[in-house]
């Protein structure tokens, strides 16, 4: 009986390791990091600087979505060319960015500002208070325009031009176009994200302020409005995020995905180490290789879908044992 | 020119008073020593200024201007540096962006770097480590450095000497020193000859209230006065 099943897990193991299967993973499981990395990023500088774990992080990438895809099936006829999507779709982009900056802006201002002095869970209340409202409040827009708030926006996915959903022949595997485009978009935020924190003054301002906020007060910077920048980047960040997920069919644009995205995101955060944006990239990749893995093993060995799901979390469980703060986390973050 | 004037703040943690009525001024150009026993009240009565930890009563006066209740990045911007008790640099930032970061806007940024390195010419042959791993003179040096590149007017330097071995004490001293000759210095140190002899005056502050000042010159550290307050 062993045998048996120990044979038949070396035959999985032999095709695994085939050069085509291994390669087709791993460009998988990139594209699955440059999501991660979308979903996480603004909520690990939001953490980093403020010390806020902001629950409503999954509702802007979820409006993100929606907004993105109002948008595009607002600009996009079925006539329009590959070439007239992809431009509708950084129209899109730019514009849901915007949107849900404003929005984390006002938020910042209005709500989160006046709770700064209180114990986190003050923030942790407000933050899940606000998810379930805007929540609720899509799912009201949403029904009043006669569509389903649980199932995918299929108009919106309809926008994607045809060549993402073609494969690429790159040699070795054929790629799914997708899944180069979202490697390449999350590539470029993680570039863009980098430099801004790296080589500019306002960057250095944010992690300066991330270590001791009061200390840089102190230097005669306003940190309460870096405070209010940094919650708009964020929020912004996932509107972003939002908007690239409503073209990938194994997300897209519903209600629920606040909550899909919010833990994943949490989880990312947690690994990176808690407020580091170097953490939360090598985070999501290590996330975003796993979860590829175990997919093709759960798919073509065990075939029990819902497992890969959950190996995102044992990967957080195994962390929080063996290094409670994270990979490149310190003994204490966001305190000010 | 009376710099700074505090006239009787009564400054709270939570519920607890800690300073009790705490009012002394300092002229521009001199140094001033704060001095007393742990727990006094003394880098209070340093955050009290800044309005780190506004005070409920009394006033805070900059130059004649009344600042009580203004944001600390206001009072900053004034020309009042911090150096602060535990120096805390920022430790995942490099030397150089430590620097970097206390440079006001608008100042030019490169020249003001290379003026702290002339200062300190240790911090230059580590400008691109990260701060956390410098000693802890060296850490010192570039909290100075941080105050001195903020083209401050008064810096208020809370422990300076603190944990640091006596020959790198010296260093720090002669840093003081030399800040002194362009800075008006309020200084709060335990180590009591070290404060005299930088000092020209000296506030003695003891259970939340200013209990007595003198001249620094005319007071030696075995002062029979002093030791009174400061003995535990």
């Amino acid at each position: 009986m062993i045998e048996v099943v120990l044979a038949g897990f070396l035959g999985s193991l032999g095709e695994f390791l085939q050069p085509s299967n291994l390669a087709s993973v791993f460009v998988d499981g990139l594209s699955k990091a440059a999501l991660y990395v979308m979903i996480a990023s603004g909520l690990t500088l939001i953490f980093g600087l403020m010390g806020v774990l902001n629950f409503a992080h999954g509702s802007m990438t979820m409006i993100g979505a929606y907004l993105g895809g109002l948008l595009m099936v607002l600009m996009v006829g079925q006539a329009s060319g590959p070439g007239a999507r992809l431009l509708a779709f950084f129209v899109a982009l730019a514009v849901t960015f915007a949107v849900l900056a404003g929005i984390g802006g006002v938020v910042e201002v209005g709500l989160i500002r006046r709770l700064y002095d209180r114990p986190p869970v003050y923030q942790i209340l407000l933050t899940f208070g606000l998810t379930l409202v805007l929540d609720e409040l899509v799912r009201i827009a949403v029904l009043f325009y006669g569509m389903q708030p649980t199932s995918d926006w299929q108009a919106a996915l309809a926008t994607k031009p045809g060549f993402l959903d073609s494969s690429v022949d790159l040699g070795l595997v054929s790629v799914p176009g997708l899944d180069l485009f979202e490697i390449a978009f999350g590539a470029a935020t993680v570039v863009g994200l980098w430099a801004f924190l790296t080589r500019t003054r306002y960057g250095l301002i944010i992690r300066a302020g991330s270590e001791d906020a009061e200390m840089t007060e102190a230097l005669g910077i306003d940190v309460r409005r870096v405070f209010t920048v940094v919650f708009a980047l964020g929020a912004g960040v996932a509107g972003a995020a939002g908007t690239l997920l409503m073209w990938d069919a194994s997300w897209a644009a519903s209600v629920p995905l606040a909550a899909d995205t919010l833990l994943p995101a949490f989880v990312v955060v947690i690994i990176g180490g808690l407020g580091t944006f170097r953490g939360t990239v090598v985070a999501a990749v290590i996330v975003g290789m796993t979860d590829a893995v175990m997919t093709w093993w759960f798919q073509n060995v065990v075939e029990f879908t819902g497992l890969p799901e959950m190996t995102i979390f044992l990967i957080l469980v195994i962390m929080l044992i063996l290094k409670p703060q994270g990979l490149f986390g310190v003994e204490e973050v966001g305190g000010h | 020119m009376t710099l700074l004037e505090v006239e009787d703040a009564h400054t709270y943690y939570g519920e607890s008073h800690i300073l009790e009525g705490v009012s002394f001024e300092v002229e521009a150009g001199e140094v001033v020593a704060l001095i007393g026993r742990n727990g006094v009240g003394k880098t209070t009565t340093l955050r009290t200024i800044l309005q780190l930890t506004p005070p409920r009563e009394g006033r805070v006066r900059y130059r004649g201007e009344d600042v009580t209740g203004r944001e600390t990045h206001e009072i900053a911007e004034k020309g009042v540096g911090w150096i602060p008790e535990g120096r805390r640099i920022f430790s995942q930032l490099s030397v150089e962006e430590n620097v970097r970061v206390a440079v006001p806007e608008g100042r030019n940024v490169e020249s003001a770097v290379e003026r702290a390195f002339e200062t300190f010419p240790d911090l230059r042959d580590h400008r691109d480590r990260d701060a956390g791993n410098l000693s802890g003179g060296q850490q010192q040096m570039l909290a100075l450095s941080r105050g001195l590149v903020g083209d401050n007017d008064l810096l208020l330097v809370d422990e300076p000497s603190e944990g640091l071995a006596p020959l790198i004490v010296e260093r720090v001293a002669e840093a003081l020193a030399a800040a002194a000759d362009d800075t008006t210095l309020l200084l709060v140190e335990q180590n009591l000859p070290l404060a005299l002899d930088l000092a020209d005056r000296f506030y003695v502050l003891d259970n939340g209230q200013v209990v007595d000042e003198g001249n620094a010159d005319e007071t030696s550290a075995d002062d029979e006065r002093l030791r009174r307050y400061l003995s535990a």
